[in-house]
């Protein structure tokens, strides 16, 4: 059985016309390529000016960022902060708790109604 | 002078010298081996030079941009690669514009009966041989779907192995091999009765 020596010879002449074919384009279209080629390649070589360009920009823009923040703090630190400690009277007047205040207040009154004998509504 | 006025010119002032950026002769002579062939999958693709040639361009600038860093060894299967991208896209803009050049096939699906040759047909080869040989293939490659055509031309043309064609294709070996194996049962299908 000759099929795979049929496949291969017909594959091969295949390949062969698209060879013929690449070789035989006309010098308009081979020009065009090469000029193709040409403008990719041009490309490549000013590659890293653009990245290095872009580079410089982003790093100028970071210093700039860095130089608004440290403006930024400088202007903060002016404004004067004073740290006060906070007594426990003052909590208790932040909290509203009034109650506590009458109990500091009236202890010789509750040791009084504590002595009181026989209260009937205790 | 500006902090930037310094950074400009300090760039402006940068020679164009042969430095990292600096295409060597291996890339040329790469693009300058790949570039008619490329010329032809894709002329066979659209059906159209100036269409293939504006492709073409936008492959070698893809491909010089995004991968001539890379070893020379990968090149080829990068460039097929980028091709193929830019083949897929055009279709793909074909297809959303409703206008296929070329009646569109039925997909890959295909009767095995197809793929049993007729012991009365002269052949694929006999009409390779004729003077109408190098027209009858291209209209039976043209006819092929895309990916048939594709991994016909990067395998067996180009001469890719199986992996590399898998990578220009972006698809499995397994694909690589059903697309290819369909490709030459439409392909001698095709050249044994040119209808």
């Amino acid at each position: 059985m000759n099929a795979p020596r049929d496949e291969e010879a017909w594959i091969g002449r295949a390949k062969a016309l698209l060879d013929d074919s690449a070789d035989a384009l006309d010098a308009a279209t081979l020009s065009r390529l090469n000029r193709a080629r040409h403008a990719a390649l041009a490309q490549r070589r000013r590659m890293p000016r653009t990245w290095a360009l872009g580079a410089g920009i982003a790093g100028l823009a970071a210093a700039v960022f860095g130089v608004a923040i440290g403006l930024h703090h400088g202007l903060n630190r002016d404004v004067p902060t004073r740290s006060v400690p906070l007594q426990a009277a003052d909590i208790e007047l932040l909290t509203g708790d009034d109650d506590a205040l009458d109990l500091s207040e009236n202890l010789d009154f509750y040791a009084w109604l504590e002595r009181q004998p026989g209260d009937s509504n205790g | 002078m500006t902090a930037c006025n310094v950074l400009m010119t300090a760039f402006e002032d940068e020679p164009a010298t042969p430095a990292a950026g600096e295409a060597s002769p291996a890339l040329e002579r790469f693009l300058d081996r790949v570039a008619r062939r490329a010329l032809r999958m894709a002329e066979l693709a659209t059906g159209h030079r100036d269409e293939a040639l504006d492709l073409v361009q936008d492959a070698m600038f893809g491909f010089v941009r995004h991968y001539a860093g890379r070893p020379d060894a990968e090149w080829a299967p990068l460039f097929w690669r980028v091709l193929d991208s830019r083949l897929n896209d055009w279709h793909r803009r074909q297809h959303a514009r409703g206008r296929w050049w070329v009646p569109r096939s039925a997909g890959d699906e295909s009767d095995p009966a197809d793929f049993v040759p007729d012991p009365h047909e002269p052949g694929p080869l006999a009409r390779l041989a004729g003077d109408e040989a190098a027209r009858a293939l291209e209209a039976a490659l043209r006819r092929l779907p895309h990916r048939q055509r594709q991994a016909f031309l990067l395998r067996l043309w180009q001469g890719l192995d199986v992996s590399d064609t898998a990578k220009a294709m972006r698809c499995s070996e397994g694909s690589v091999k059903t697309h290819l194996s369909r490709a030459l049962a439409s392909l001698r299908r095709g050249l044994e009765d040119p209808r």
